[in-house]
């Protein structure tokens, strides 16, 4: 049973939708940076905010009133895939659609703010409505409300990976399911120092504004938005493979597991393009090594130097790239491109593909791929 | 040939999806208040033991509620064996891989071709002492690595993998407090429809002061004792563990010789929408998801024996509960095991299927305890304070969670 992509939506950083990210990654726009708020130490940390006008036709929905971040900009980005599928928000729709969200670190900055008044003020102090905005579901229970959903609404949560075990996910649910119509595939990250501070001490975030891909290791800028794809049972492009994502114990052995798992899941037929998911770290080595020795010629985008590493929303960006790619048969340059890499895409560029491959080397040990292709 | 967690269009070598299989339960493992395995939990169930004790993990001077169901640590440290990769563990990985091995024992040692595990908090309480460390100023960050890793949840879920010397890859659900229905049940839904052949699932959930309080601060825990589905129930109280079941098909089951215990038969999912905490008065949620698994099951109400009820003993959550059952399935015999160990979110859904399958091999009625006066608005039996025999063919266990996720289970005898 095929499964297609009906319909792509995103807001990020340089665009309040996927087709206008899409235009300003393609003229080589890159996401403004801000110093993150709020800091607890004296550590500086940049990353890469939507802008908050971005977010305004989300914000007038009295049930978001009081939700976190990362619920706007979920909604922004499913009402986005919706419409680029041509779906109406109705009840018939609800009754037809099923909710996947991709979360990394959840609603980050409600989950501080409300352990943040039990740490200093003690117990007494914890407020009643940031609690229920705490839970990793949140986000998809306001869209399931906004959609009208009575039925399917699951929320999975892992690495930097997860968007792509999200639609392996959606895609189980049609395949499993004749009556169910659509399946909406939301990723959504929210930006916090807290965030970048704990992946400094692992060595993986950057001090500076910008970081390099396939070249200096020097870690990553977060980068927040949403991204979301609308699978379903129509369509031109569809998802030719995905998978559940396969663990790696150490950092060490990413590479090598991914050596084993992309070619499995490419397949036997050329890939035209990779979206990758390097951003400044061990993923970066993984993935060169996996790109030179099994798709040495294939021209590979990241996206993540103009945006930032948005973690749970990520691969589903990327994911949305790939697809534009098919669909404008355009190859966006990758900005701060490092050397070790020989087949990285430097400069835009118009393209020949009927295939994309969507790379994700996950920072907590998890790896995945995803292959779309125009169906035949 | 694909792989089994691979979805590949349009020439994948698998049954038909849509004709669905048998689902066998050929394995459990569960640790809970109530015991560190199957048996003791059996014994716990058995003798309506009363596993709720003061909190002493962290401060509740200032919270209404002051007790849990704890599973000691001395259960954790006896039971993971001295090895290299069992040192990785900590408290939440240890309840899994505990659990998981157990499961994964009795099954007599499958290749699970995917793990499906369900969860609410997660890592919460590594990343609870992450932020004391960071507020505090002065603390070394030389341990901040290991708190970051372990506050992800799915690190908990590979570090049991590696203690368990099980490698397959995870689907982490937190659909909040049906998160472990919910990964049976998507189990379930896989191996019926014929995408996996044998598959690991279940849920994990420690206790942590985030969730703790926050339920406390909502007034949804209570001073009292927890009394689900009494007149004069007054809230819940939050519990932890871990449970696993391994799921296959008969085909699976029979090439390996392995035999069930059960049969997951049917499941069912709904979203209420109403609001995020609280459910639709009407109880059209929980209402919804239990005709959809009797649905996929292709059973009638009347064939229920009965219901693992979610019955966190807070007032609106039990009488939207009630209201379903008391309408769809009359006069049925049900319980909430969390009156024994307390309400272990995510793992909840999982450790109470793993009693639902205990009761039907063992033809009994878990007990509903602290009960003393039943709602007059209901038609169902609570099976008040003891455990007793009864001829069970079918069981339900209902989950319900905030964001309005509600989640039923299906459970025949093998």
């Amino acid at each position: 049973m095929s499964v297609f992509v009906e319909g792509v939506g995103a807001i990020s950083p340089v665009g309040p939708n996927a087709e206008q990210s899409w235009a300003a990654l393609c003229h080589g726009a890159e996401a403004a940076r801000a110093v993150m708020p709020q800091a607890m130490a004296d550590r500086a940390y940049y990353c890469c905010p939507v802008p908050p006008k971005f977010l305004s036709e989300a914000a007038r929905y009295p049930r978001l009133r009081r939700s976190g971040t990362i619920s706007l900009l979920g909604t922004a980005a499913s009402l986005d895939a919706l419409a680029d599928a041509s779906l109406k928000q109705s009840k018939e729709l609800g009754g037809r659609i099923a909710i996947v969200f991709a979360i990394c670190s959840g609603g980050v900055k409600y989950t501080r703010r409300f352990y943040d008044e039990i740490a200093r003020g003690g117990a007494n102090s914890a407020s009643p409505l940031l609690f229920p905005e705490t839970v990793f579901n949140a986000a998809a229970s306001h869209i399931a409300a906004l959609l009208g959903v009575d039925g399917q609404s699951y929320t999975l949560v892992g690495d930097s990976s997860i968007g792509l075990s999200a639609i392996h996910f959606g895609c189980q649910l049609l395949e499993m399911q004749p009556e169910l119509e659509h399946c909406l595939v939301v990723g959504t990250e929210e930006t916090d120092w807290l965030l970048a501070d704990a992946f400094a001490s692992w060595k993986m975030a950057e001090r500076e504004k910008r970081f390099e891909v396939y070249g200096k290791k020097s870690g990553t800028v977060f980068g927040e938005g949403s991204a979301a794809i609308v699978l379903g049972r129509n369509g031109t492009i569809e998802i030719a493979n995905s998978h559940a994502g396969q663990s790696f114990f150490s950092i060490d052995d990413a590479g090598e597991v991914a050596l084993q798992l992309f070619p499995k899941i490419a397949g036997s037929e050329r890939v035209d393009l990779i979206v990758a998911s390097a951003n400044g770290t061990f993923a970066d080595e993984a993935e060169q090594r996996v790109f030179s020795t099994a798709f040495p010629t294939t021209p590979v985008y990241c996206p993540k130097p103009a945006m930032g590493e948005s973690l749970g929303a990520s691969t589903l960006f990327q994911t949305v790239c790939a697809v534009l790619a098919l669909r404008h048969q355009k190859l966006p340059g990758t900005l701060q491109a490092g050397w070790k890499l020989a087949s990285v895409n430097r400069e835009a560029r118009t393209i020949e593909a009927s295939r994309a491959f969507v790379s994700a080397i996950g920072f907590n040990q998890q790896v995945n791929g995803l292959v779309l292709g125009y169906a035949k | 040939m694909s792989m089994p967690s691979e979805r590949q269009t349009p020439n994948a070598e698998r049954e038909t999806p849509n004709a669905k299989r048998r689902v066998l339960v050929t394995g459990i493992g569960i640790i809970s208040p109530l015991g560190p395995d199957a048996v003791e939990n059996l014994n716990s169930l058995l003798n309506a033991r009363d596993a709720v004790s003061p909190v002493t993990e962290f401060d509740v001077s200032k919270t209404r509620c002051k007790t849990a169901g704890h599973v000691p640590d001395a259960w954790l440290a006896d039971a993971l064996a001295p090895t290299r990769a069992a040192s990785r563990l900590h408290r939440s990985s240890g309840m899994m891989a505990m659990a998981l091995r157990e499961a994964w024992t009795s099954a007599r040692q499958p290749v699970p071709e995917l793990m499906v595990i369900g969860t609410t908090a997660g890592g919460m309480s590594y990343g609870e002492i992450f932020y004391r460390r960071l507020l505090s100023g002065n603390s070394s960050r030389r341990q901040f690595p290991r708190l970051v890793a372990n506050y992800l949840p799915q690190k908990a879920v590979l570090d049991a993998q590696q203690a368990c010397g099980i490698r397959a890859p995870s689907q982490i659900i937190a659909n909040a407090c049906s998160s472990g229905s919910n990964a049976i049940g998507h189990a379930f839904d896989l191996v019926g429809r014929g995408l996996h052949e044998c598959i690991a699932c279940g849920g994990y959930d420690p206790l942590c002061e985030l969730v703790f309080v926050g339920f406390d601060s909502l007034q949804a825990a209570t001073p009292e004792k927890i009394r689900p589905f009494d007149v004069s129930r007054t809230g819940l109280v939050l519990g932890e563990g871990a449970a696993f079941l391994i799921l296959e098909s008969e085909r699976s089951a029979a090439s390996r010789g392995a035999t069930a215990v059960a049969e997951v038969a049917g499941y069912g999912i709904s979203t209420d929408t109403y609001h995020l905490t609280q459910p639709h008065p009407s109880g059209i949620g929980p209402r919804l998801a239990m005709e959809r698994a009797l649905a996929s099951a292709s059973a009638e109400p009347e064939e229920v024996d009965y219901v693992n009820g979610h019955g966190t003993a807070t007032i609106f959550n039990d009488a939207t509960e009630g209201i379903a059952i008391s309408e769809l399935l009359g006069q049925v015999p049900v319980s909430s095991t969390k009156s024994m160990m307390g309400h272990a979110l995510g793992a909840a859904g999982a450790i109470e299927a793993v009693f639902s399958v205990l009761a039907l091999r063992e033809q009994f009625l878990p007990p509903n305890i602290n009960f003393t006066e039943p709602d007059p608005s209901w038609k169902f039996e609570v099976v008040g304070n003891e455990a007793r025999p009864a001829k069970i063919r079918c069981a339900l266990s209902n989950s319900f969670g905030f964001g309005g996720t509600n989640a039923t289970l299906v459970l025949r005898a093998a």
